[in-house]
């Protein structure tokens, strides 16, 4: 039986895909072994929400026996993954990390799960999130099934939400990627704050039927990997046209790294306050020298202002409209007050008093933020910001404690949700000892021009490939 | 000290009463600092000047 050494755990797709075809392991000690360690460790990080061991050997099997007989079916073939507790597996649990749906059981797998199924990725655990992927306006780490979300690169610190399962299973090494959620930050956040990469696609370009609801118009399913090469990969697996979800594009995407563009004819706008003093004072050091490796790929880069607009306000009114509705049964039931945390749950009923009027003009000036967002795109391809302003927060500290004052505005994670825009988290450095990162965002459905930069930065840059003193 | 069996009934209604309450509901306040955030979130939105024409974006395509 071959030995998996620990540089597996961290390795890439490619590189453990061409590792399974050379036959240097098998598909079944390759899965066991990731299985092993995602129920050894996932625990100490509060990222494991249920084991799937048995139906991932089974399937390992399956895929061992088409290996044999070289029936490949592409890069993610053999490929251990976990995804967000929101994603329904077929005749197992699906809590939605929250205490009133700790019983529920769906009878079919989630759209991605099915895609990544045909492709034989290996599905080897559901992942943790905060309760009902935090749309009641959660205020602690806390606010979950499975405890708070702790961070690899120091167990004091939150790994953020609500994908905070994924984004410690991929940089701990217990998946090599893993499927996540955001509707306003909750791929983007934990993958900034465990130093991973996370893609957030165009909305409607992953299919999110299987997946749990918390606003139709925000909602986006989305790779979180260790590299932007890895999360193209996965993307180009999972994305497609669905007509079991209302809010498919009908788009699919096909990663084309053969015609990227070169950099020299690539546009980033940036707002100089972000890299000069506008971020937690901590971060800074990393996020000016990111700003400086970017400089130096050859792309041109271009002062820009981000559109004015109460961009929280924003997301929080549609939110609560949107959310009241889907909830409003559990909200009615009193059920909601079996929820961890207190302000969530107090958030969620203030929903049911939401005026339509206020809804709608909330999605009225959501059309002017799109429009805006066009127009910023007619100067610039991309828009370049810290992904996050500082490292993670204390898991023991409420989530609003006053951090150090920053002078960037940050709007860029709800502005970028708004206008259903695609965005990239790369990690770029350390500060506390903790992962910082850029991300960048693009027009609708430019996922490729966007990868192509990451990879370009992380071909100059080694903090991707980082880890975390996890141990074994 | 004398008392009615008309008081004692209803002591020992109120103690049954008071043992089979289900747990303590959430105070009102918290809910209503969260309309609160909400009301606010309004006001914050109303600012923009909206034309009439504006339709809500219910529709997100390249």
């Amino acid at each position: 039986m071959a030995e998996i050494a620990p540089d597996i755990f961290f390795a890439s797709i490619s590189e453990l895909n061409a590792k399974l075809r050379a036959k240097e392991f098998s598909c079944l000690e390759l899965t066991r072994a990731f299985c092993d360690r995602m129920e050894r460790i996932g625990p100490r990080y509060n990222a494991l929400a249920l084991s799937l061991r048995e139906q991932a050997i089974r399937r390992a099997r399956e895929v061992d026996s088409e290996l044999k007989r070289d029936r490949t079916r592409g890069p993610l073939q053999g490929i251990p993954y976990g995804v967000k507790d929101l994603l329904a597996v077929q005749k197992q649990p699906t809590t939605w990390g929250a205490k009133p749906y700790a019983g529920q059981v769906f009878d079919y797998n989630a759209h991605v799960i099915e895609r990544l199924n045909k492709v034989g990725a290996i599905l080897i655990a559901k992942l943790s999130m905060v309760e009902l992927a935090g749309g009641g306006d959660y205020r602690t780490a806390a606010a979950s099934l499975t405890g708070p979300g702790l961070n690899p690169w120091d167990r004091t610190r939150w790994s953020g939400g609500s994908s905070s399962g994924p984004g410690a299973a991929v940089a701990a090494g217990l998946v090599t990627f893993a499927i996540g959620s955001e509707t306003s930050g909750s791929i983007l956040t934990p993958a900034a704050f465990c130093g991973i990469t996370g893609l957030r696609p165009t909305y409607g370009l992953v299919s999110r039927h299987g997946a749990m609801a918390l606003s139709w118009t925000l909602d986006k399913l989305g790779p979180m990997c260790r590299s932007a090469e890895d999360c193209a990969l996965v993307l180009h697996e999972i994305a497609g046209a669905d007509t079991q979800d209302p809010g498919s594009a009908g788009r699919s995407f096909n990663y084309t790294p053969q015609y990227g563009r070169k950099p020299a004819d690539i546009t980033i706008g940036y707002m100089p306050v972000d890299f000069e003093d506008g971020a937690e004072p901590a971060a800074q050091p990393a996020l000016r020298t990111a700003f400086e490796t970017v400089k130096s790929l050859g792309v041109k880069l271009k002062e820009i202002q981000l559109p004015e607009f109460p961009y929280g306000a924003l997301v929080g009114t549609i939110i609560a409209g949107e959310a009241g509705s889907i909830f409003e049964e559990l909200i009615r039931s009193g059920k909601v007050d079996q929820l961890a945390d207190p302000h969530q749950i107090a958030g969620l009923k203030s929903m049911l008093d939401l005026p339509a009027t206020e809804y709608l003009r909330a999605m009225r000036v959501r059309t002017l933020v799109k429009q805006a967002f066009r127009d910023l795109f007619l100067n610039c391809d991309m828009v370049l910001a810290p992904a996050r302003l500082g490292p993670a927060p204390k898991a023991a500290e409420p989530l609003d404690t006053p951090g150090p004052p920053t002078r960037s505005r940050g709007g860029l994670i709800p502005g970028g949700n708004l206008a259903g825009l695609p965005a990239i988290s790369l990690p770029c450095g350390f500060a506390e000892g903790l992962p910082v990162a850029i991300s960048l965002l693009g027009r609708p459905f430019y996922e490729n021009q966007l990868i192509a930069i990451g990879n370009l930065f992380q071909k100059q840059t080694d903090w991707h490939r980082r880890r975390p003193p996890v141990g074994t | 000290m004398d008392i009615s069996r008309r008081q004692l009934a209803g002591v020992v209604l109120a103690a049954t009463a008071s043992a089979q309450a289900p747990p303590k509901p959430q105070p009102e306040a918290e809910v209503e600092d969260a309309r609160a955030r909400q009301r606010a979130s309004a006001q914050a939105i109303a600012r923009i000047p909206l034309p009439m024409t504006t339709e809500p974006a219910f529709q997100f395509k390249a």
